[in-house]
Order: structure tokens, then C-alpha cells, then sequence
């Protein structure tokens, strides 16, 4: 029988993430498992406001991120695209909110193998005061591998509460 | 949990399928439908089904139409998704999709996906076709 399916908390791997990187507690202290903590882990690193690398996430690709062919699952790049639209754009844009995707595009233009290290960043197009217009790259070292455009819904007043996600400097 | 009638688990995944499955599909008047069942392990604290989760499970779902309407094996170039309505942890998601132009090497493919109550989103989608005489994998499971 394979634990493929179990939703029993993930062991933290040691991804060897580079200098910088901490991990993403989507967790907290819940008890049940969520996606993101389901294909985790997943990395984040935060640089000098204004430049490129002011919100950037991380992935050691596994196996289980991996398609038949042994390279990085399209849904793995999409999901991970996904949350840097919400939470990347939004750190960028200063809002502190649930930003639901409203339409997102994804151009799969290289394959990452299991092993690479996989950043993604983004660049805010524009914010009015209900969307978030965004671009996403995933990058492994200096070659693209994902381009993708995201437009993300801005919720009046508060939005939903969602237990904000918090940086750990290393897995308990 | 339980499964509609007529689904039968698609055999075969691995890495990332394999993690967030099972899926289903159904075939019927010869047209495919995919399935699954969501848990909290698709969806955020809210209990909403990931975004990413959706657009893996139709990409799959597209990838399927274009093997049954061209024989060819594929690999997605650009997907397009319009997210329409949440879809919530204990839904049963249904995927159907279809190849709308093609020629030697391209194929453009259209997939939507429905939850119980409504449509939660759409997708067009570019693939470009690998060589026929490539042997399929087992299953072909995406």
C-alpha cells in the first residue's frame, strides 16, 4: 500500500535551500493539512523593497512533483504560480488579504527536472482598487521555465480571514 | 468517499498525480469524464478547493482528450484559465474537455470543469503533439 494518498503531515525534507530562503509555515498550528502544505515544502525569501527579489519563492522539485516523465508537473508549476499572484502580488502591492485568482494564463516554455532549485517572482502590472494585475516567472538559475499573467480579485473590507502564512528559519 | 457510478480510478499515476489523487473518469456515449473527490488536502484553510489543485486536474483532463481525439501523446505550451465559482472540500469535481483544431504538430483544446452547483472554471488550452511512433506510457496517466 502506498501513503501517497494519507493526509498525515509531510516530514520536512531537507531541500537545501539556498542562503536566504525560509520555510512557509501555511500550517500554523492547525491540525488538518492543506494543499500547500500537502505538496510543500515550499520556500520564500524576502529582498530590498523595489527590486526583483523583494518577494521570492522556492522549490526543491521532488519526485512527487514530478509527471511520468520525470520533470516538474505542469500543476506543480501552476500551483506554485498560483500563490505567488496572491501572496507575492500582494506582498508587493502592500495588501494583506485572501486575493481569489480571477483568471490566470501559463506558458510552459522549459522543464525543471526533480533536484533543480525552482524560483518564482513576480511584477505588479497594476492594482486598482478590486484587482491585482500580475506577471509570474519560475526560473531554475538563469533559465525561465514558466511565464505566467495573473489577474487576482482585491475583496472589499476585510476579505475572508486566512490565517496568514508565516516564514519559519527552519522546520521544527 | 464516495465515488459516482460508472467512475473507475485511473491507474497508472505517479509523482504529483499519484500525491493528489485518486482520480476517476467515466466514459459514456463516448464521452470521457474525469472526477475526483475534494479533501482538505486540495483546498486552503477556508475550505476552498486550490486554484492550482483545479488547473492540474483539467490540464490532465485536456492532455486525456487530446491522446482519444488525435492518438497523440502531448505536452501542454499555454494554458488559460478563467476561474469562475469556489468549489468546496466534500464536491465532487467533474472534468470534460475537447480538441477543437489540430495539425501535425499543434493541438487547441477547450476544458471546463463542474462542481455540484455550478461551473467553477474554464480553460483553453495549446499543446504541442510529440512524435507518434513515441510509445505511450502506462495509462497514459498525466
Amino acid at each position: 500500500m502506498d501513503n501517497a494518498h494519507s493526509p498525515t503531515v509531510p516530514a520536512v525534507e531537507d531541500d537545501a535551500a539556498p542562503p536566504g530562503f525560509r520555510l512557509i509555515d501555511f500550517r500554523r498550528d492547525r491540525v488538518e493539512v492543506t494543499f500547500n502544505t500537502h505538496i510543500g515544502n515550499l520556500w520564500a525569501k524576502r529582498g530590498e523593497k523595489g527590486t526583483a527579489d523583494e518577494f521570492v519563492m522556492g522549490l526543491r522539485v521532488r519526485d512527487k512533483h514530478c509527471n511520468p516523465a520525470g520533470t516538474l508537473h505542469g500543476g506543480m508549476m501552476m500551483t506554485m504560480a498560483d500563490l505567488i499572484g496572491g501572496m507575492g502580488a500582494g506582498t508587493l502591492a502592500g495588501i494583506r488579504k485572501f486575493l481569489p485568482t480571477v483568471s490566470m494564463t501559463f506558458d510552459f516554455v522549459a522543464p525543471a527536472r526533480a533536484g533543480d532549485w525552482v524560483e518564482g517572482r513576480c511584477e505588479v502590472v497594476r492594482a486598482t482598487r478590486s484587482l491585482l494585475f500580475s506577471h509570474i516567472y519560475l526560473t531554475v538559475g538563469a533559465e525561465k521555465i514558466l511565464r505566467a499573467s495573473a489577474i487576482c480579485k482585491i475583496p472589499s473590507g476585510d476579505g475572508p480571514s486566512f490565517g496568514k502564512a508565516k516564514l519559519v528559519d527552519r522546520p521544527e | 468517499m464516495a465515488v459516482p457510478d460508472g467512475f473507475v480510478e485511473v491507474a497508472g499515476l505517479s509523482g504529483f498525480a499519484l500525491a493528489n489523487g485518486p482520480w476517476y473518469e467515466r466514459e459514456r456515449d463516448d464521452v470521457m469524464v474525469r472526477g475526483f473527490r475534494a479533501e482538505a488536502r486540495h483546498a486552503n484553510t477556508l475550505g476552498i478547493v486550490h486554484g492550482g489543485m483545479l488547473a492540474a486536474f483539467l490540464d490532465s483532463a485536456m492532455g486525456m482528450a487530446v491522446w482519444r481525439g488525435l492518438g497523440r501523446r502531448s505536452v501542454s505550451l499555454r494554458l488559460t484559465f478563467d476561474y469562475l465559482l469556489p468549489v468546496r472540500v466534500g464536491d465532487w469535481i467533474e472534468a470534460t474537455a475537447e480538441v477543437v483544431a489540430s495539425d501535425g504538430t499543434l493541438a487547441q483544446a477547450r476544458g471546463r470543469l463542474r462542481g455540484p452547483r455550478h461551473e467553477v472554471l474554464t480553460a483553453a488550452g495549446n499543446f504541442a503533439l510529440l512524435k507518434p511512433d513515441r510509445p505511450p506510457r502506462a495509462g497514459q496517466a498525466r
